[in-house]
């Protein structure tokens, strides 16, 4: 028995690029201008002064008929309706909860935008509001839909549908949001008997497939653990 | 390190005079020598494997919720516990109560230096290893947001401090009527070669923290506090250096030195229920007694009044 | 660390996969992280290192001045640790935030090096009873992501054996005072001899197992961890040829603690330090090669510094 370690020395280091032969778009840093002509118009990332058109951050320009925008590399996720997201659960509030979904804001769950047990057409009681925290607690990772975006830019999700809701047992994986696409689906289940969420916010959830049985046959392990920690 | 500005400081560079007596720079061997007489015998007359006697006593200090007092012949530990307040300077809600331990030297409890008043480094470190004891043993989910201050004060150093302050902060927790799981007890050994002093002085300690660079032999001091009814480990620290062999039987001779002192800490908490019962029976019937008396006057004023 | 958030369910998957001895980044219950090590990156010390595991970064640097000794020990030098938890790596260290945590790490290296088995003291000495070597061992925790200990012994090991001490040319007693003359020449140094060094290795408790280099999130799942000191094995760090001739050392205990609100059962304790003595010594091995190899770079005068630089 013995465990494996490796120590690597700083000169041996290999600096990967991907970019090697292909070639690479232009950048554009922060005050740099893009155009001086006056027939495009100002996206994100992009500023005018002086009659020209700069960015405002560094990164790649997109160009959308005459709009300009600069895509940063890193940045936060700005949401759209229809998005599907993956986040956690920061503070229970009365009747909704704050998620976490690595955009600017935190993102808001109201109690009226999930499926309470029990269907569709029913009021939310005073009981409700009271087990919120049966039903979502701090920590716990939910995977919703974007419904609606405020005008401070902060998102309001929704969970109204069975493929969203509370995700149980498996791992969360964190990557720049301008890596993914929006596609039409966002939940895959490999042929290997993994199931993946990959949220627009850069978060992708992998999990068994059968997951539900899986909870069914910890749940007393489950309930041990909680047990513990209260 | 900061200077204690609220009190008058003496001269920094002034040192005990006892580091130019002759007893200060013995060399290894000689020290060492002088633990054991010819009979394998210790300086105060133990045997190698005989803990020192115990003298505890609760309620020292009556304004604390719970106290005690423990005294392994010359360590001398006072331990106060206050009642559970809300944690000072925090935002963040915390399921579990949080426990504050701080252990403070008296200046003149060391024999060879004095201390300061400021916290120093080896407080600051027994202050952490108590908590660490402490925390599995105390049911920390009834307090959510609370924090139990715990204070020892070491009047008196002459060895296994650590485990004389967890021993008064357990007891002392009990007499508080801190909900807790089990009784903690906690004790400490020293180790030079093949040797286990149990209960360790402070001269012995002193001898089994430093060896000889060039010998290879086991040497250190250990020190354990136990859950005797849970079986459980709630902390465990070692300076030295020892091999594994010696750390497991270390950890077998403290499992049995530490369950040897919980039917002493039970007798204790049962004598205190006891004596409350008996000082309150004892109210009582004075009070009764009170009663009867004025009921004898009252009666006396009555055939007064009517026969006046 | 505190937070660090993660859902009841998260936490009993990660549980399960260390039963099951297969952890969230594919990882054995006593596998280590690829580490990344770099000596002599300060230039102003006397000796530094930087150690990056995984997400864990560590600086060291060490510094060395004169000091008299302690007039019970009058042959020995000293030794000073002292950590500093910057506020780069989480916002949490800002202020006084990180003291307590820095102090216990600390704490536990003063621990660890204070056996003669350790560290020989004795080299750091230039006239017995008057002057000596202070070395003052300076360790910055640049971000944490786990297992900070384990990193920060590796760092402290690395630097001391990059240590370069000036050769006293003489000592001369003028009156009550000593009079020390050192070497102009700055290569004119001598090398630590820290081959038998400690590293501490963390055990976490993870369910009813013990796993080494906890990440983040498998030390948010336990409730109780133990720090193991041991020391090193001179052999691991001299070349294969040398290594034959040297006697066989038994790898002692010179730390041990605990960690956390937990507490566990004696048996747990004993298979935990055994554990722990096994991945010391992959851990020392893999250190000591790492090491000779840098040196090997250092005196052909081969090396780059890459530094912070990636």
């Amino acid at each position: 028995m013995s465990g494996h370690v490796s120590i690597r020395l700083a000169s041996e280091r290999v600096n990967h690029c991907v970019a090697s032969n292909n070639e690479l778009p232009q950048f554009y840093t922060p005050g740099e201008v893009i155009t001086g002509t006056q027939d495009f118009m100002r996206g994100h990332g992009t500023y005018v002064e002086d009659d020209s058109l700069k960015a405002s951050v560094a990164g790649v320009m997109q160009k959308v008929n005459k709009l300009i925008c600069i895509r940063p590399l890193k940045s936060r996720y700005v949401g759209e309706i229809g998005d599907v997201v993956v986040g956690r659960v920061l503070e229970v509030q009365q009747k909704r909860w704050k998620v976490e979904t690595n955009s600017r804001l935190d993102s808001i769950l109201q109690l009226s935008s999930v499926n309470l047990p029990g269907g569709e057409l029913r009021r939310r009681s005073a009981e409700d509001e009271q087990m919120m925290r049966k039903h979502l607690q701090e920590g716990d990772l939910i995977s919703a839909e974007v419904q609606s975006v405020f005008s401070d830019g902060s998102l309001s999700l929704h969970t109204r549908s069975l493929k969203y809701g509370k995700l149980s047992q498996g791992v969360l994986i964190k990557v720049f949001p301008s890596l993914i696409k929006r596609r039409k689906n966002h939940f895959h289940n490999l042929a290997c008997g993994v199931s993946v969420i990959i949220g627009n916010n850069g978060y992708i959830w992998i999990s068994p497939q059968k997951q539900d049985i899986m909870v069914d046959d910890n749940r007393e392990d489950i309930q041990n653990y909680e047990m513990q920690n209260a | 390190m900061p200077l204690d500005y609220r009190r008058f400081n003496g001269p920094e560079d002034s040192v005990s005079y006892k580091i130019y007596t002759k007893d200060y720079i013995k060399p290894y061997e000689e020290r060492y020598n002088e633990l054991l007489d010819e009979n394998g015998l210790r300086k105060d007359g133990r045997a190698l494997n005989e803990a020192r006697s115990m003298f505890a006593r609760t309620d020292m200090v009556s304004q604390a919720k719970g106290s005690s007092y423990v005294e392994f012949k010359k360590t001398k530990v006072v331990c106060s516990v206050f009642d559970p307040r809300e944690i000072p300077h925090q935002n963040e809600f915390s399921q579990l109560g949080q426990i504050f331990c701080e252990v403070k030297f008296a200046p003149f409890s060391c024999p060879r230096k004095r201390r300061p008043h400021a916290p120093d480094n080896e407080e600051r470190a027994l202050s952490v290893a108590l908590r660490q004891a402490l925390e599995p043993t105390v049911c920390r989910h009834l307090f959510p947001n609370y924090q139990i201050d715990v204070f020892i004060y070491i009047l008196e150093h002459d060895g296994s401090c650590l485990a004389a302050a967890i021993n008064a902060a357990g007891l002392a927790l009990a007499d508080a009527a801190v909900p807790m799981y089990d009784i903690i007890t906690s004790c400490s050994l020293a180790v030079i070669g093949d040797k286990v002093f149990v209960d360790p002085t402070e001269a012995e300690e002193h001898v089994a923290k430093t060896s000889l660079e060039d010998s290879n032999i086991n040497h250190g001091i250990v020190t354990m506090s136990f859950l005797s009814e849970l079986k459980q480990i709630s902390d465990f620290t070692q300076v030295g250096s020892m091999d594994v062999e010696c750390i497991t039987k270390a950890m077998e001779v403290l499992e049995v030195e530490c369950e040897k002192l919980v039917p002493n800490f039970q007798r204790i908490m049962v004598m205190n229920v006891i004596h409350n019962f008996e000082q309150r029976k004892r109210l009582d019937d004075e009070a009764k007694e009170r009663e009867e008396a004025l009921n004898k006057k009252m009666e006396e004023w009555k055939q007064l009044m009517s026969a006046g | 660390m505190a937070g660090l958030l993660l859902s009841s369910t998260e936490k009993v998957f990660i549980i399960h996969g260390v039963q099951d001895d297969y952890r969230s980044d594919g990882r054995s219950n006593i596998d280590y992280r690829p580490m990344e090590l770099e000596t002599d990156v300060v230039s102003h010390a006397s000796g530094s290192s930087r150690l990056r595991l995984a997400n864990t970064d560590i600086l060291v640097g060490v510094k060395t001045e004169i000091d008299v000794p302690k007039p019970d020990k009058p042959g020995l030098g000293k030794l000073e640790f002292f950590v500093d938890c910057s506020a780069n790596a989480t916002p949490e260290f800002e202020g006084r935030g990180g003291e307590q945590l820095a102090n216990s790490i600390s704490n536990m290296l003063e621990r660890a090096y204070h056996s003669p088995h350790a560290f020989n003291l004795k080299q750091l000495c230039i006239l017995e009873g008057k002057q000596c070597w202070k070395l003052y061992i300076d360790i910055l925790i640049l971000e944490c992501g786990g297992n900070l200990c384990d990193a920060v012994s590796l760092g402290v090991k690395a630097a001391l054996f990059n240590t370069r001490i000036p050769f006293v040319k003489a000592v001369l007693m003028d009156g009550g005072n000593v009079d020390l003359q050192l070497s102009d020449d700055p290569y004119d140094c001598k090398y630590l001899d820290v081959a038998s060094g400690p590293l501490l290795v963390t055990l976490c408790k993870i369910g009813d197992k013990c796993v080494v280099d906890p990440s983040a999130e498998e030390e948010s799942c336990s409730v109780v961890s133990l720090v193991v000191g041991i020391t090193g094995n001179p052999k691991f760090y001299v070349t294969a040829e040398e290594a034959k001739n040297m006697p066989d050392v038994e790898l002692k205990c010179s730390m041990i603690g605990m960690n956390g609100p937990g507490s566990v059962a004696p048996k747990t304790f004993k298979d935990a330090i055994n554990q722990g003595m096994v991945a010391a010594k992959c851990l020392d091995k893999a250190l000591g090669q790492a090491l000779l190899r840098e040196r090997q770079e250092n005196t052909s005068f081969k090396k780059h510094s890459y530094g912070f630089l990636k």
